[in-house]
């Protein structure tokens, strides 16, 4: 199982709560869904897939929370036959993130994930950086570029 | 927000297809999902009632490929377009890097389309965004259906493109139009990230 992170100081926090609370698969994520570290996925897609779901839900959540005049709520969780889902939130210096964990029945439990999520949470936030002014990103001429993209992606 | 991985040399942004019920939003997201090979695309998700329309977004992932030196992906999501569901609406702008606004070009939905905009525009400041601020780009569909039932996309233009932002004419079912509104908000996007800001 691989562990990669798009953003490089959410990979140490990350590997170690994969190994303690024996998680199949975690997702880190900003609160629009955009991943920041993953493990267990294999297809950068379905990594995608499955933060916009992860995202979308803990922003309902929120949101029925701010309706009731309420805190948002702290974690949600799910339990199927074989795998439990953990959801929660975790506040950074980089933002409010969006943590998912897919957990085995049979290898770990939810009380182990929410045992060490409190960890994961704490070393998310130690590490996490202050906002970085934006840097130039492409060229100008992108332009060509993008339009070959395009045309290849459309068979055009 | 976009989000830039200057080790990986990755971009990843999010564009919204916003705009009022059935005016073709999901279809513009099935004609993509139809065309673009699956090494160049993700499952595509639809969170939608019994009757097949959206309930809370339809979501398709997409490789673009590498734009100057960046692999470059972009999440494709729609929003519900009937007013009963704007709660939900409202999330999905959450981060948003552009908008793609799809006009219904049926002259009996001229008010539903200003609705759906100025809906747009609360909905962004409810998410401190200004919608002057925001790549968009306009696309008028449905302009295959007979004349006299349609406005002409410079009509169109007239009532609801306040911002003069670049807008195309669509017939998303069969396609013409959608490669093109795509690399409309795609340009723009990616100009936004060019000039150094965040999209």
């Amino acid at each position: 199982m691989t562990t990669r992170a798009v953003e490089t100081w959410t990979l140490e926090p990350l590997a170690g709560f994969v190994q303690e609370a024996g998680a199949r698969l975690v997702l880190v994520m900003t609160s629009a869904g955009q991943v920041l570290a993953q493990h267990g996925f294999s297809r950068a897609m379905d990594v995608m897939s499955a933060a916009a779901l992860g995202a979308a839900i803990m922003a309902s959540t929120d949101e029925i929370a701010r309706q009731l005049n309420q805190q948002p709520f702290a974690a949600l969780n799910h339990q199927g036959d074989r795998h439990g889902i953990f959801l929660a939130d975790v506040p950074t210096n980089r933002g409010k993130l969006v943590v998912l964990v897919v957990y085995d029945l049979d290898v770990s439990s939810l009380g182990l994930v929410q045992l060490f999520f409190g960890q994961l949470a704490a070393d998310l936030r130690a590490a996490s950086p202050k906002p970085e002014v934006p840097k130039q990103v492409l060229a100008a001429d992108f332009e060509r570029d993008l339009g070959n993209s395009l045309n290849a992606l459309f068979g055009r | 927000m976009s989000l830039v991985n200057f080790t990986a040399r990755e971009i990843a942004c999010k564009i919204v297809y916003y705009g009022p019920g059935r005016s073709g939003k999901t279809t513009n997201l099935h004609y993509v999902y139809d065309r673009v090979p699956d090494s160049r695309r993700g499952q595509m998700v639809s969170l939608a009632t019994q009757t097949d329309r959206t309930l809370f977004f339809d979501f398709l992932p997409i490789d673009l490929g590498q734009i100057s030196g960046f692999s470059t992906r972009f999440q494709l999501y729609t929003v519900p377009g009937q007013v009963y569901y704007n709660a939900t609406r409202r999330l999905v702008l959450q981060g948003a890097d552009g908008v793609v606004f799809v006009a219904d070009s049926q002259a009996q939905q001229l008010d539903e389309n200003l609705e759906s905009l100025q809906n747009l525009q609360s909905n962004l400041l409810e998410h401190g965004v200004d919608i002057r601020n925001l790549p968009l780009v306009m696309q008028y569909n449905k302009q295959d259906l007979p004349r006299e039932l349609i406005l002409a996309p410079a009509d169109l233009d007239d009532a609801l493109n306040f911002r003069g932002v670049p807008s195309f004419g669509a017939d998303a079912l069969h396609g013409a139009g959608v490669f093109e509104t795509l690399k409309g908000i795609s340009e723009l996007v990616l100009k936004k990230l060019a000039a150094g800001s965040p999209a």
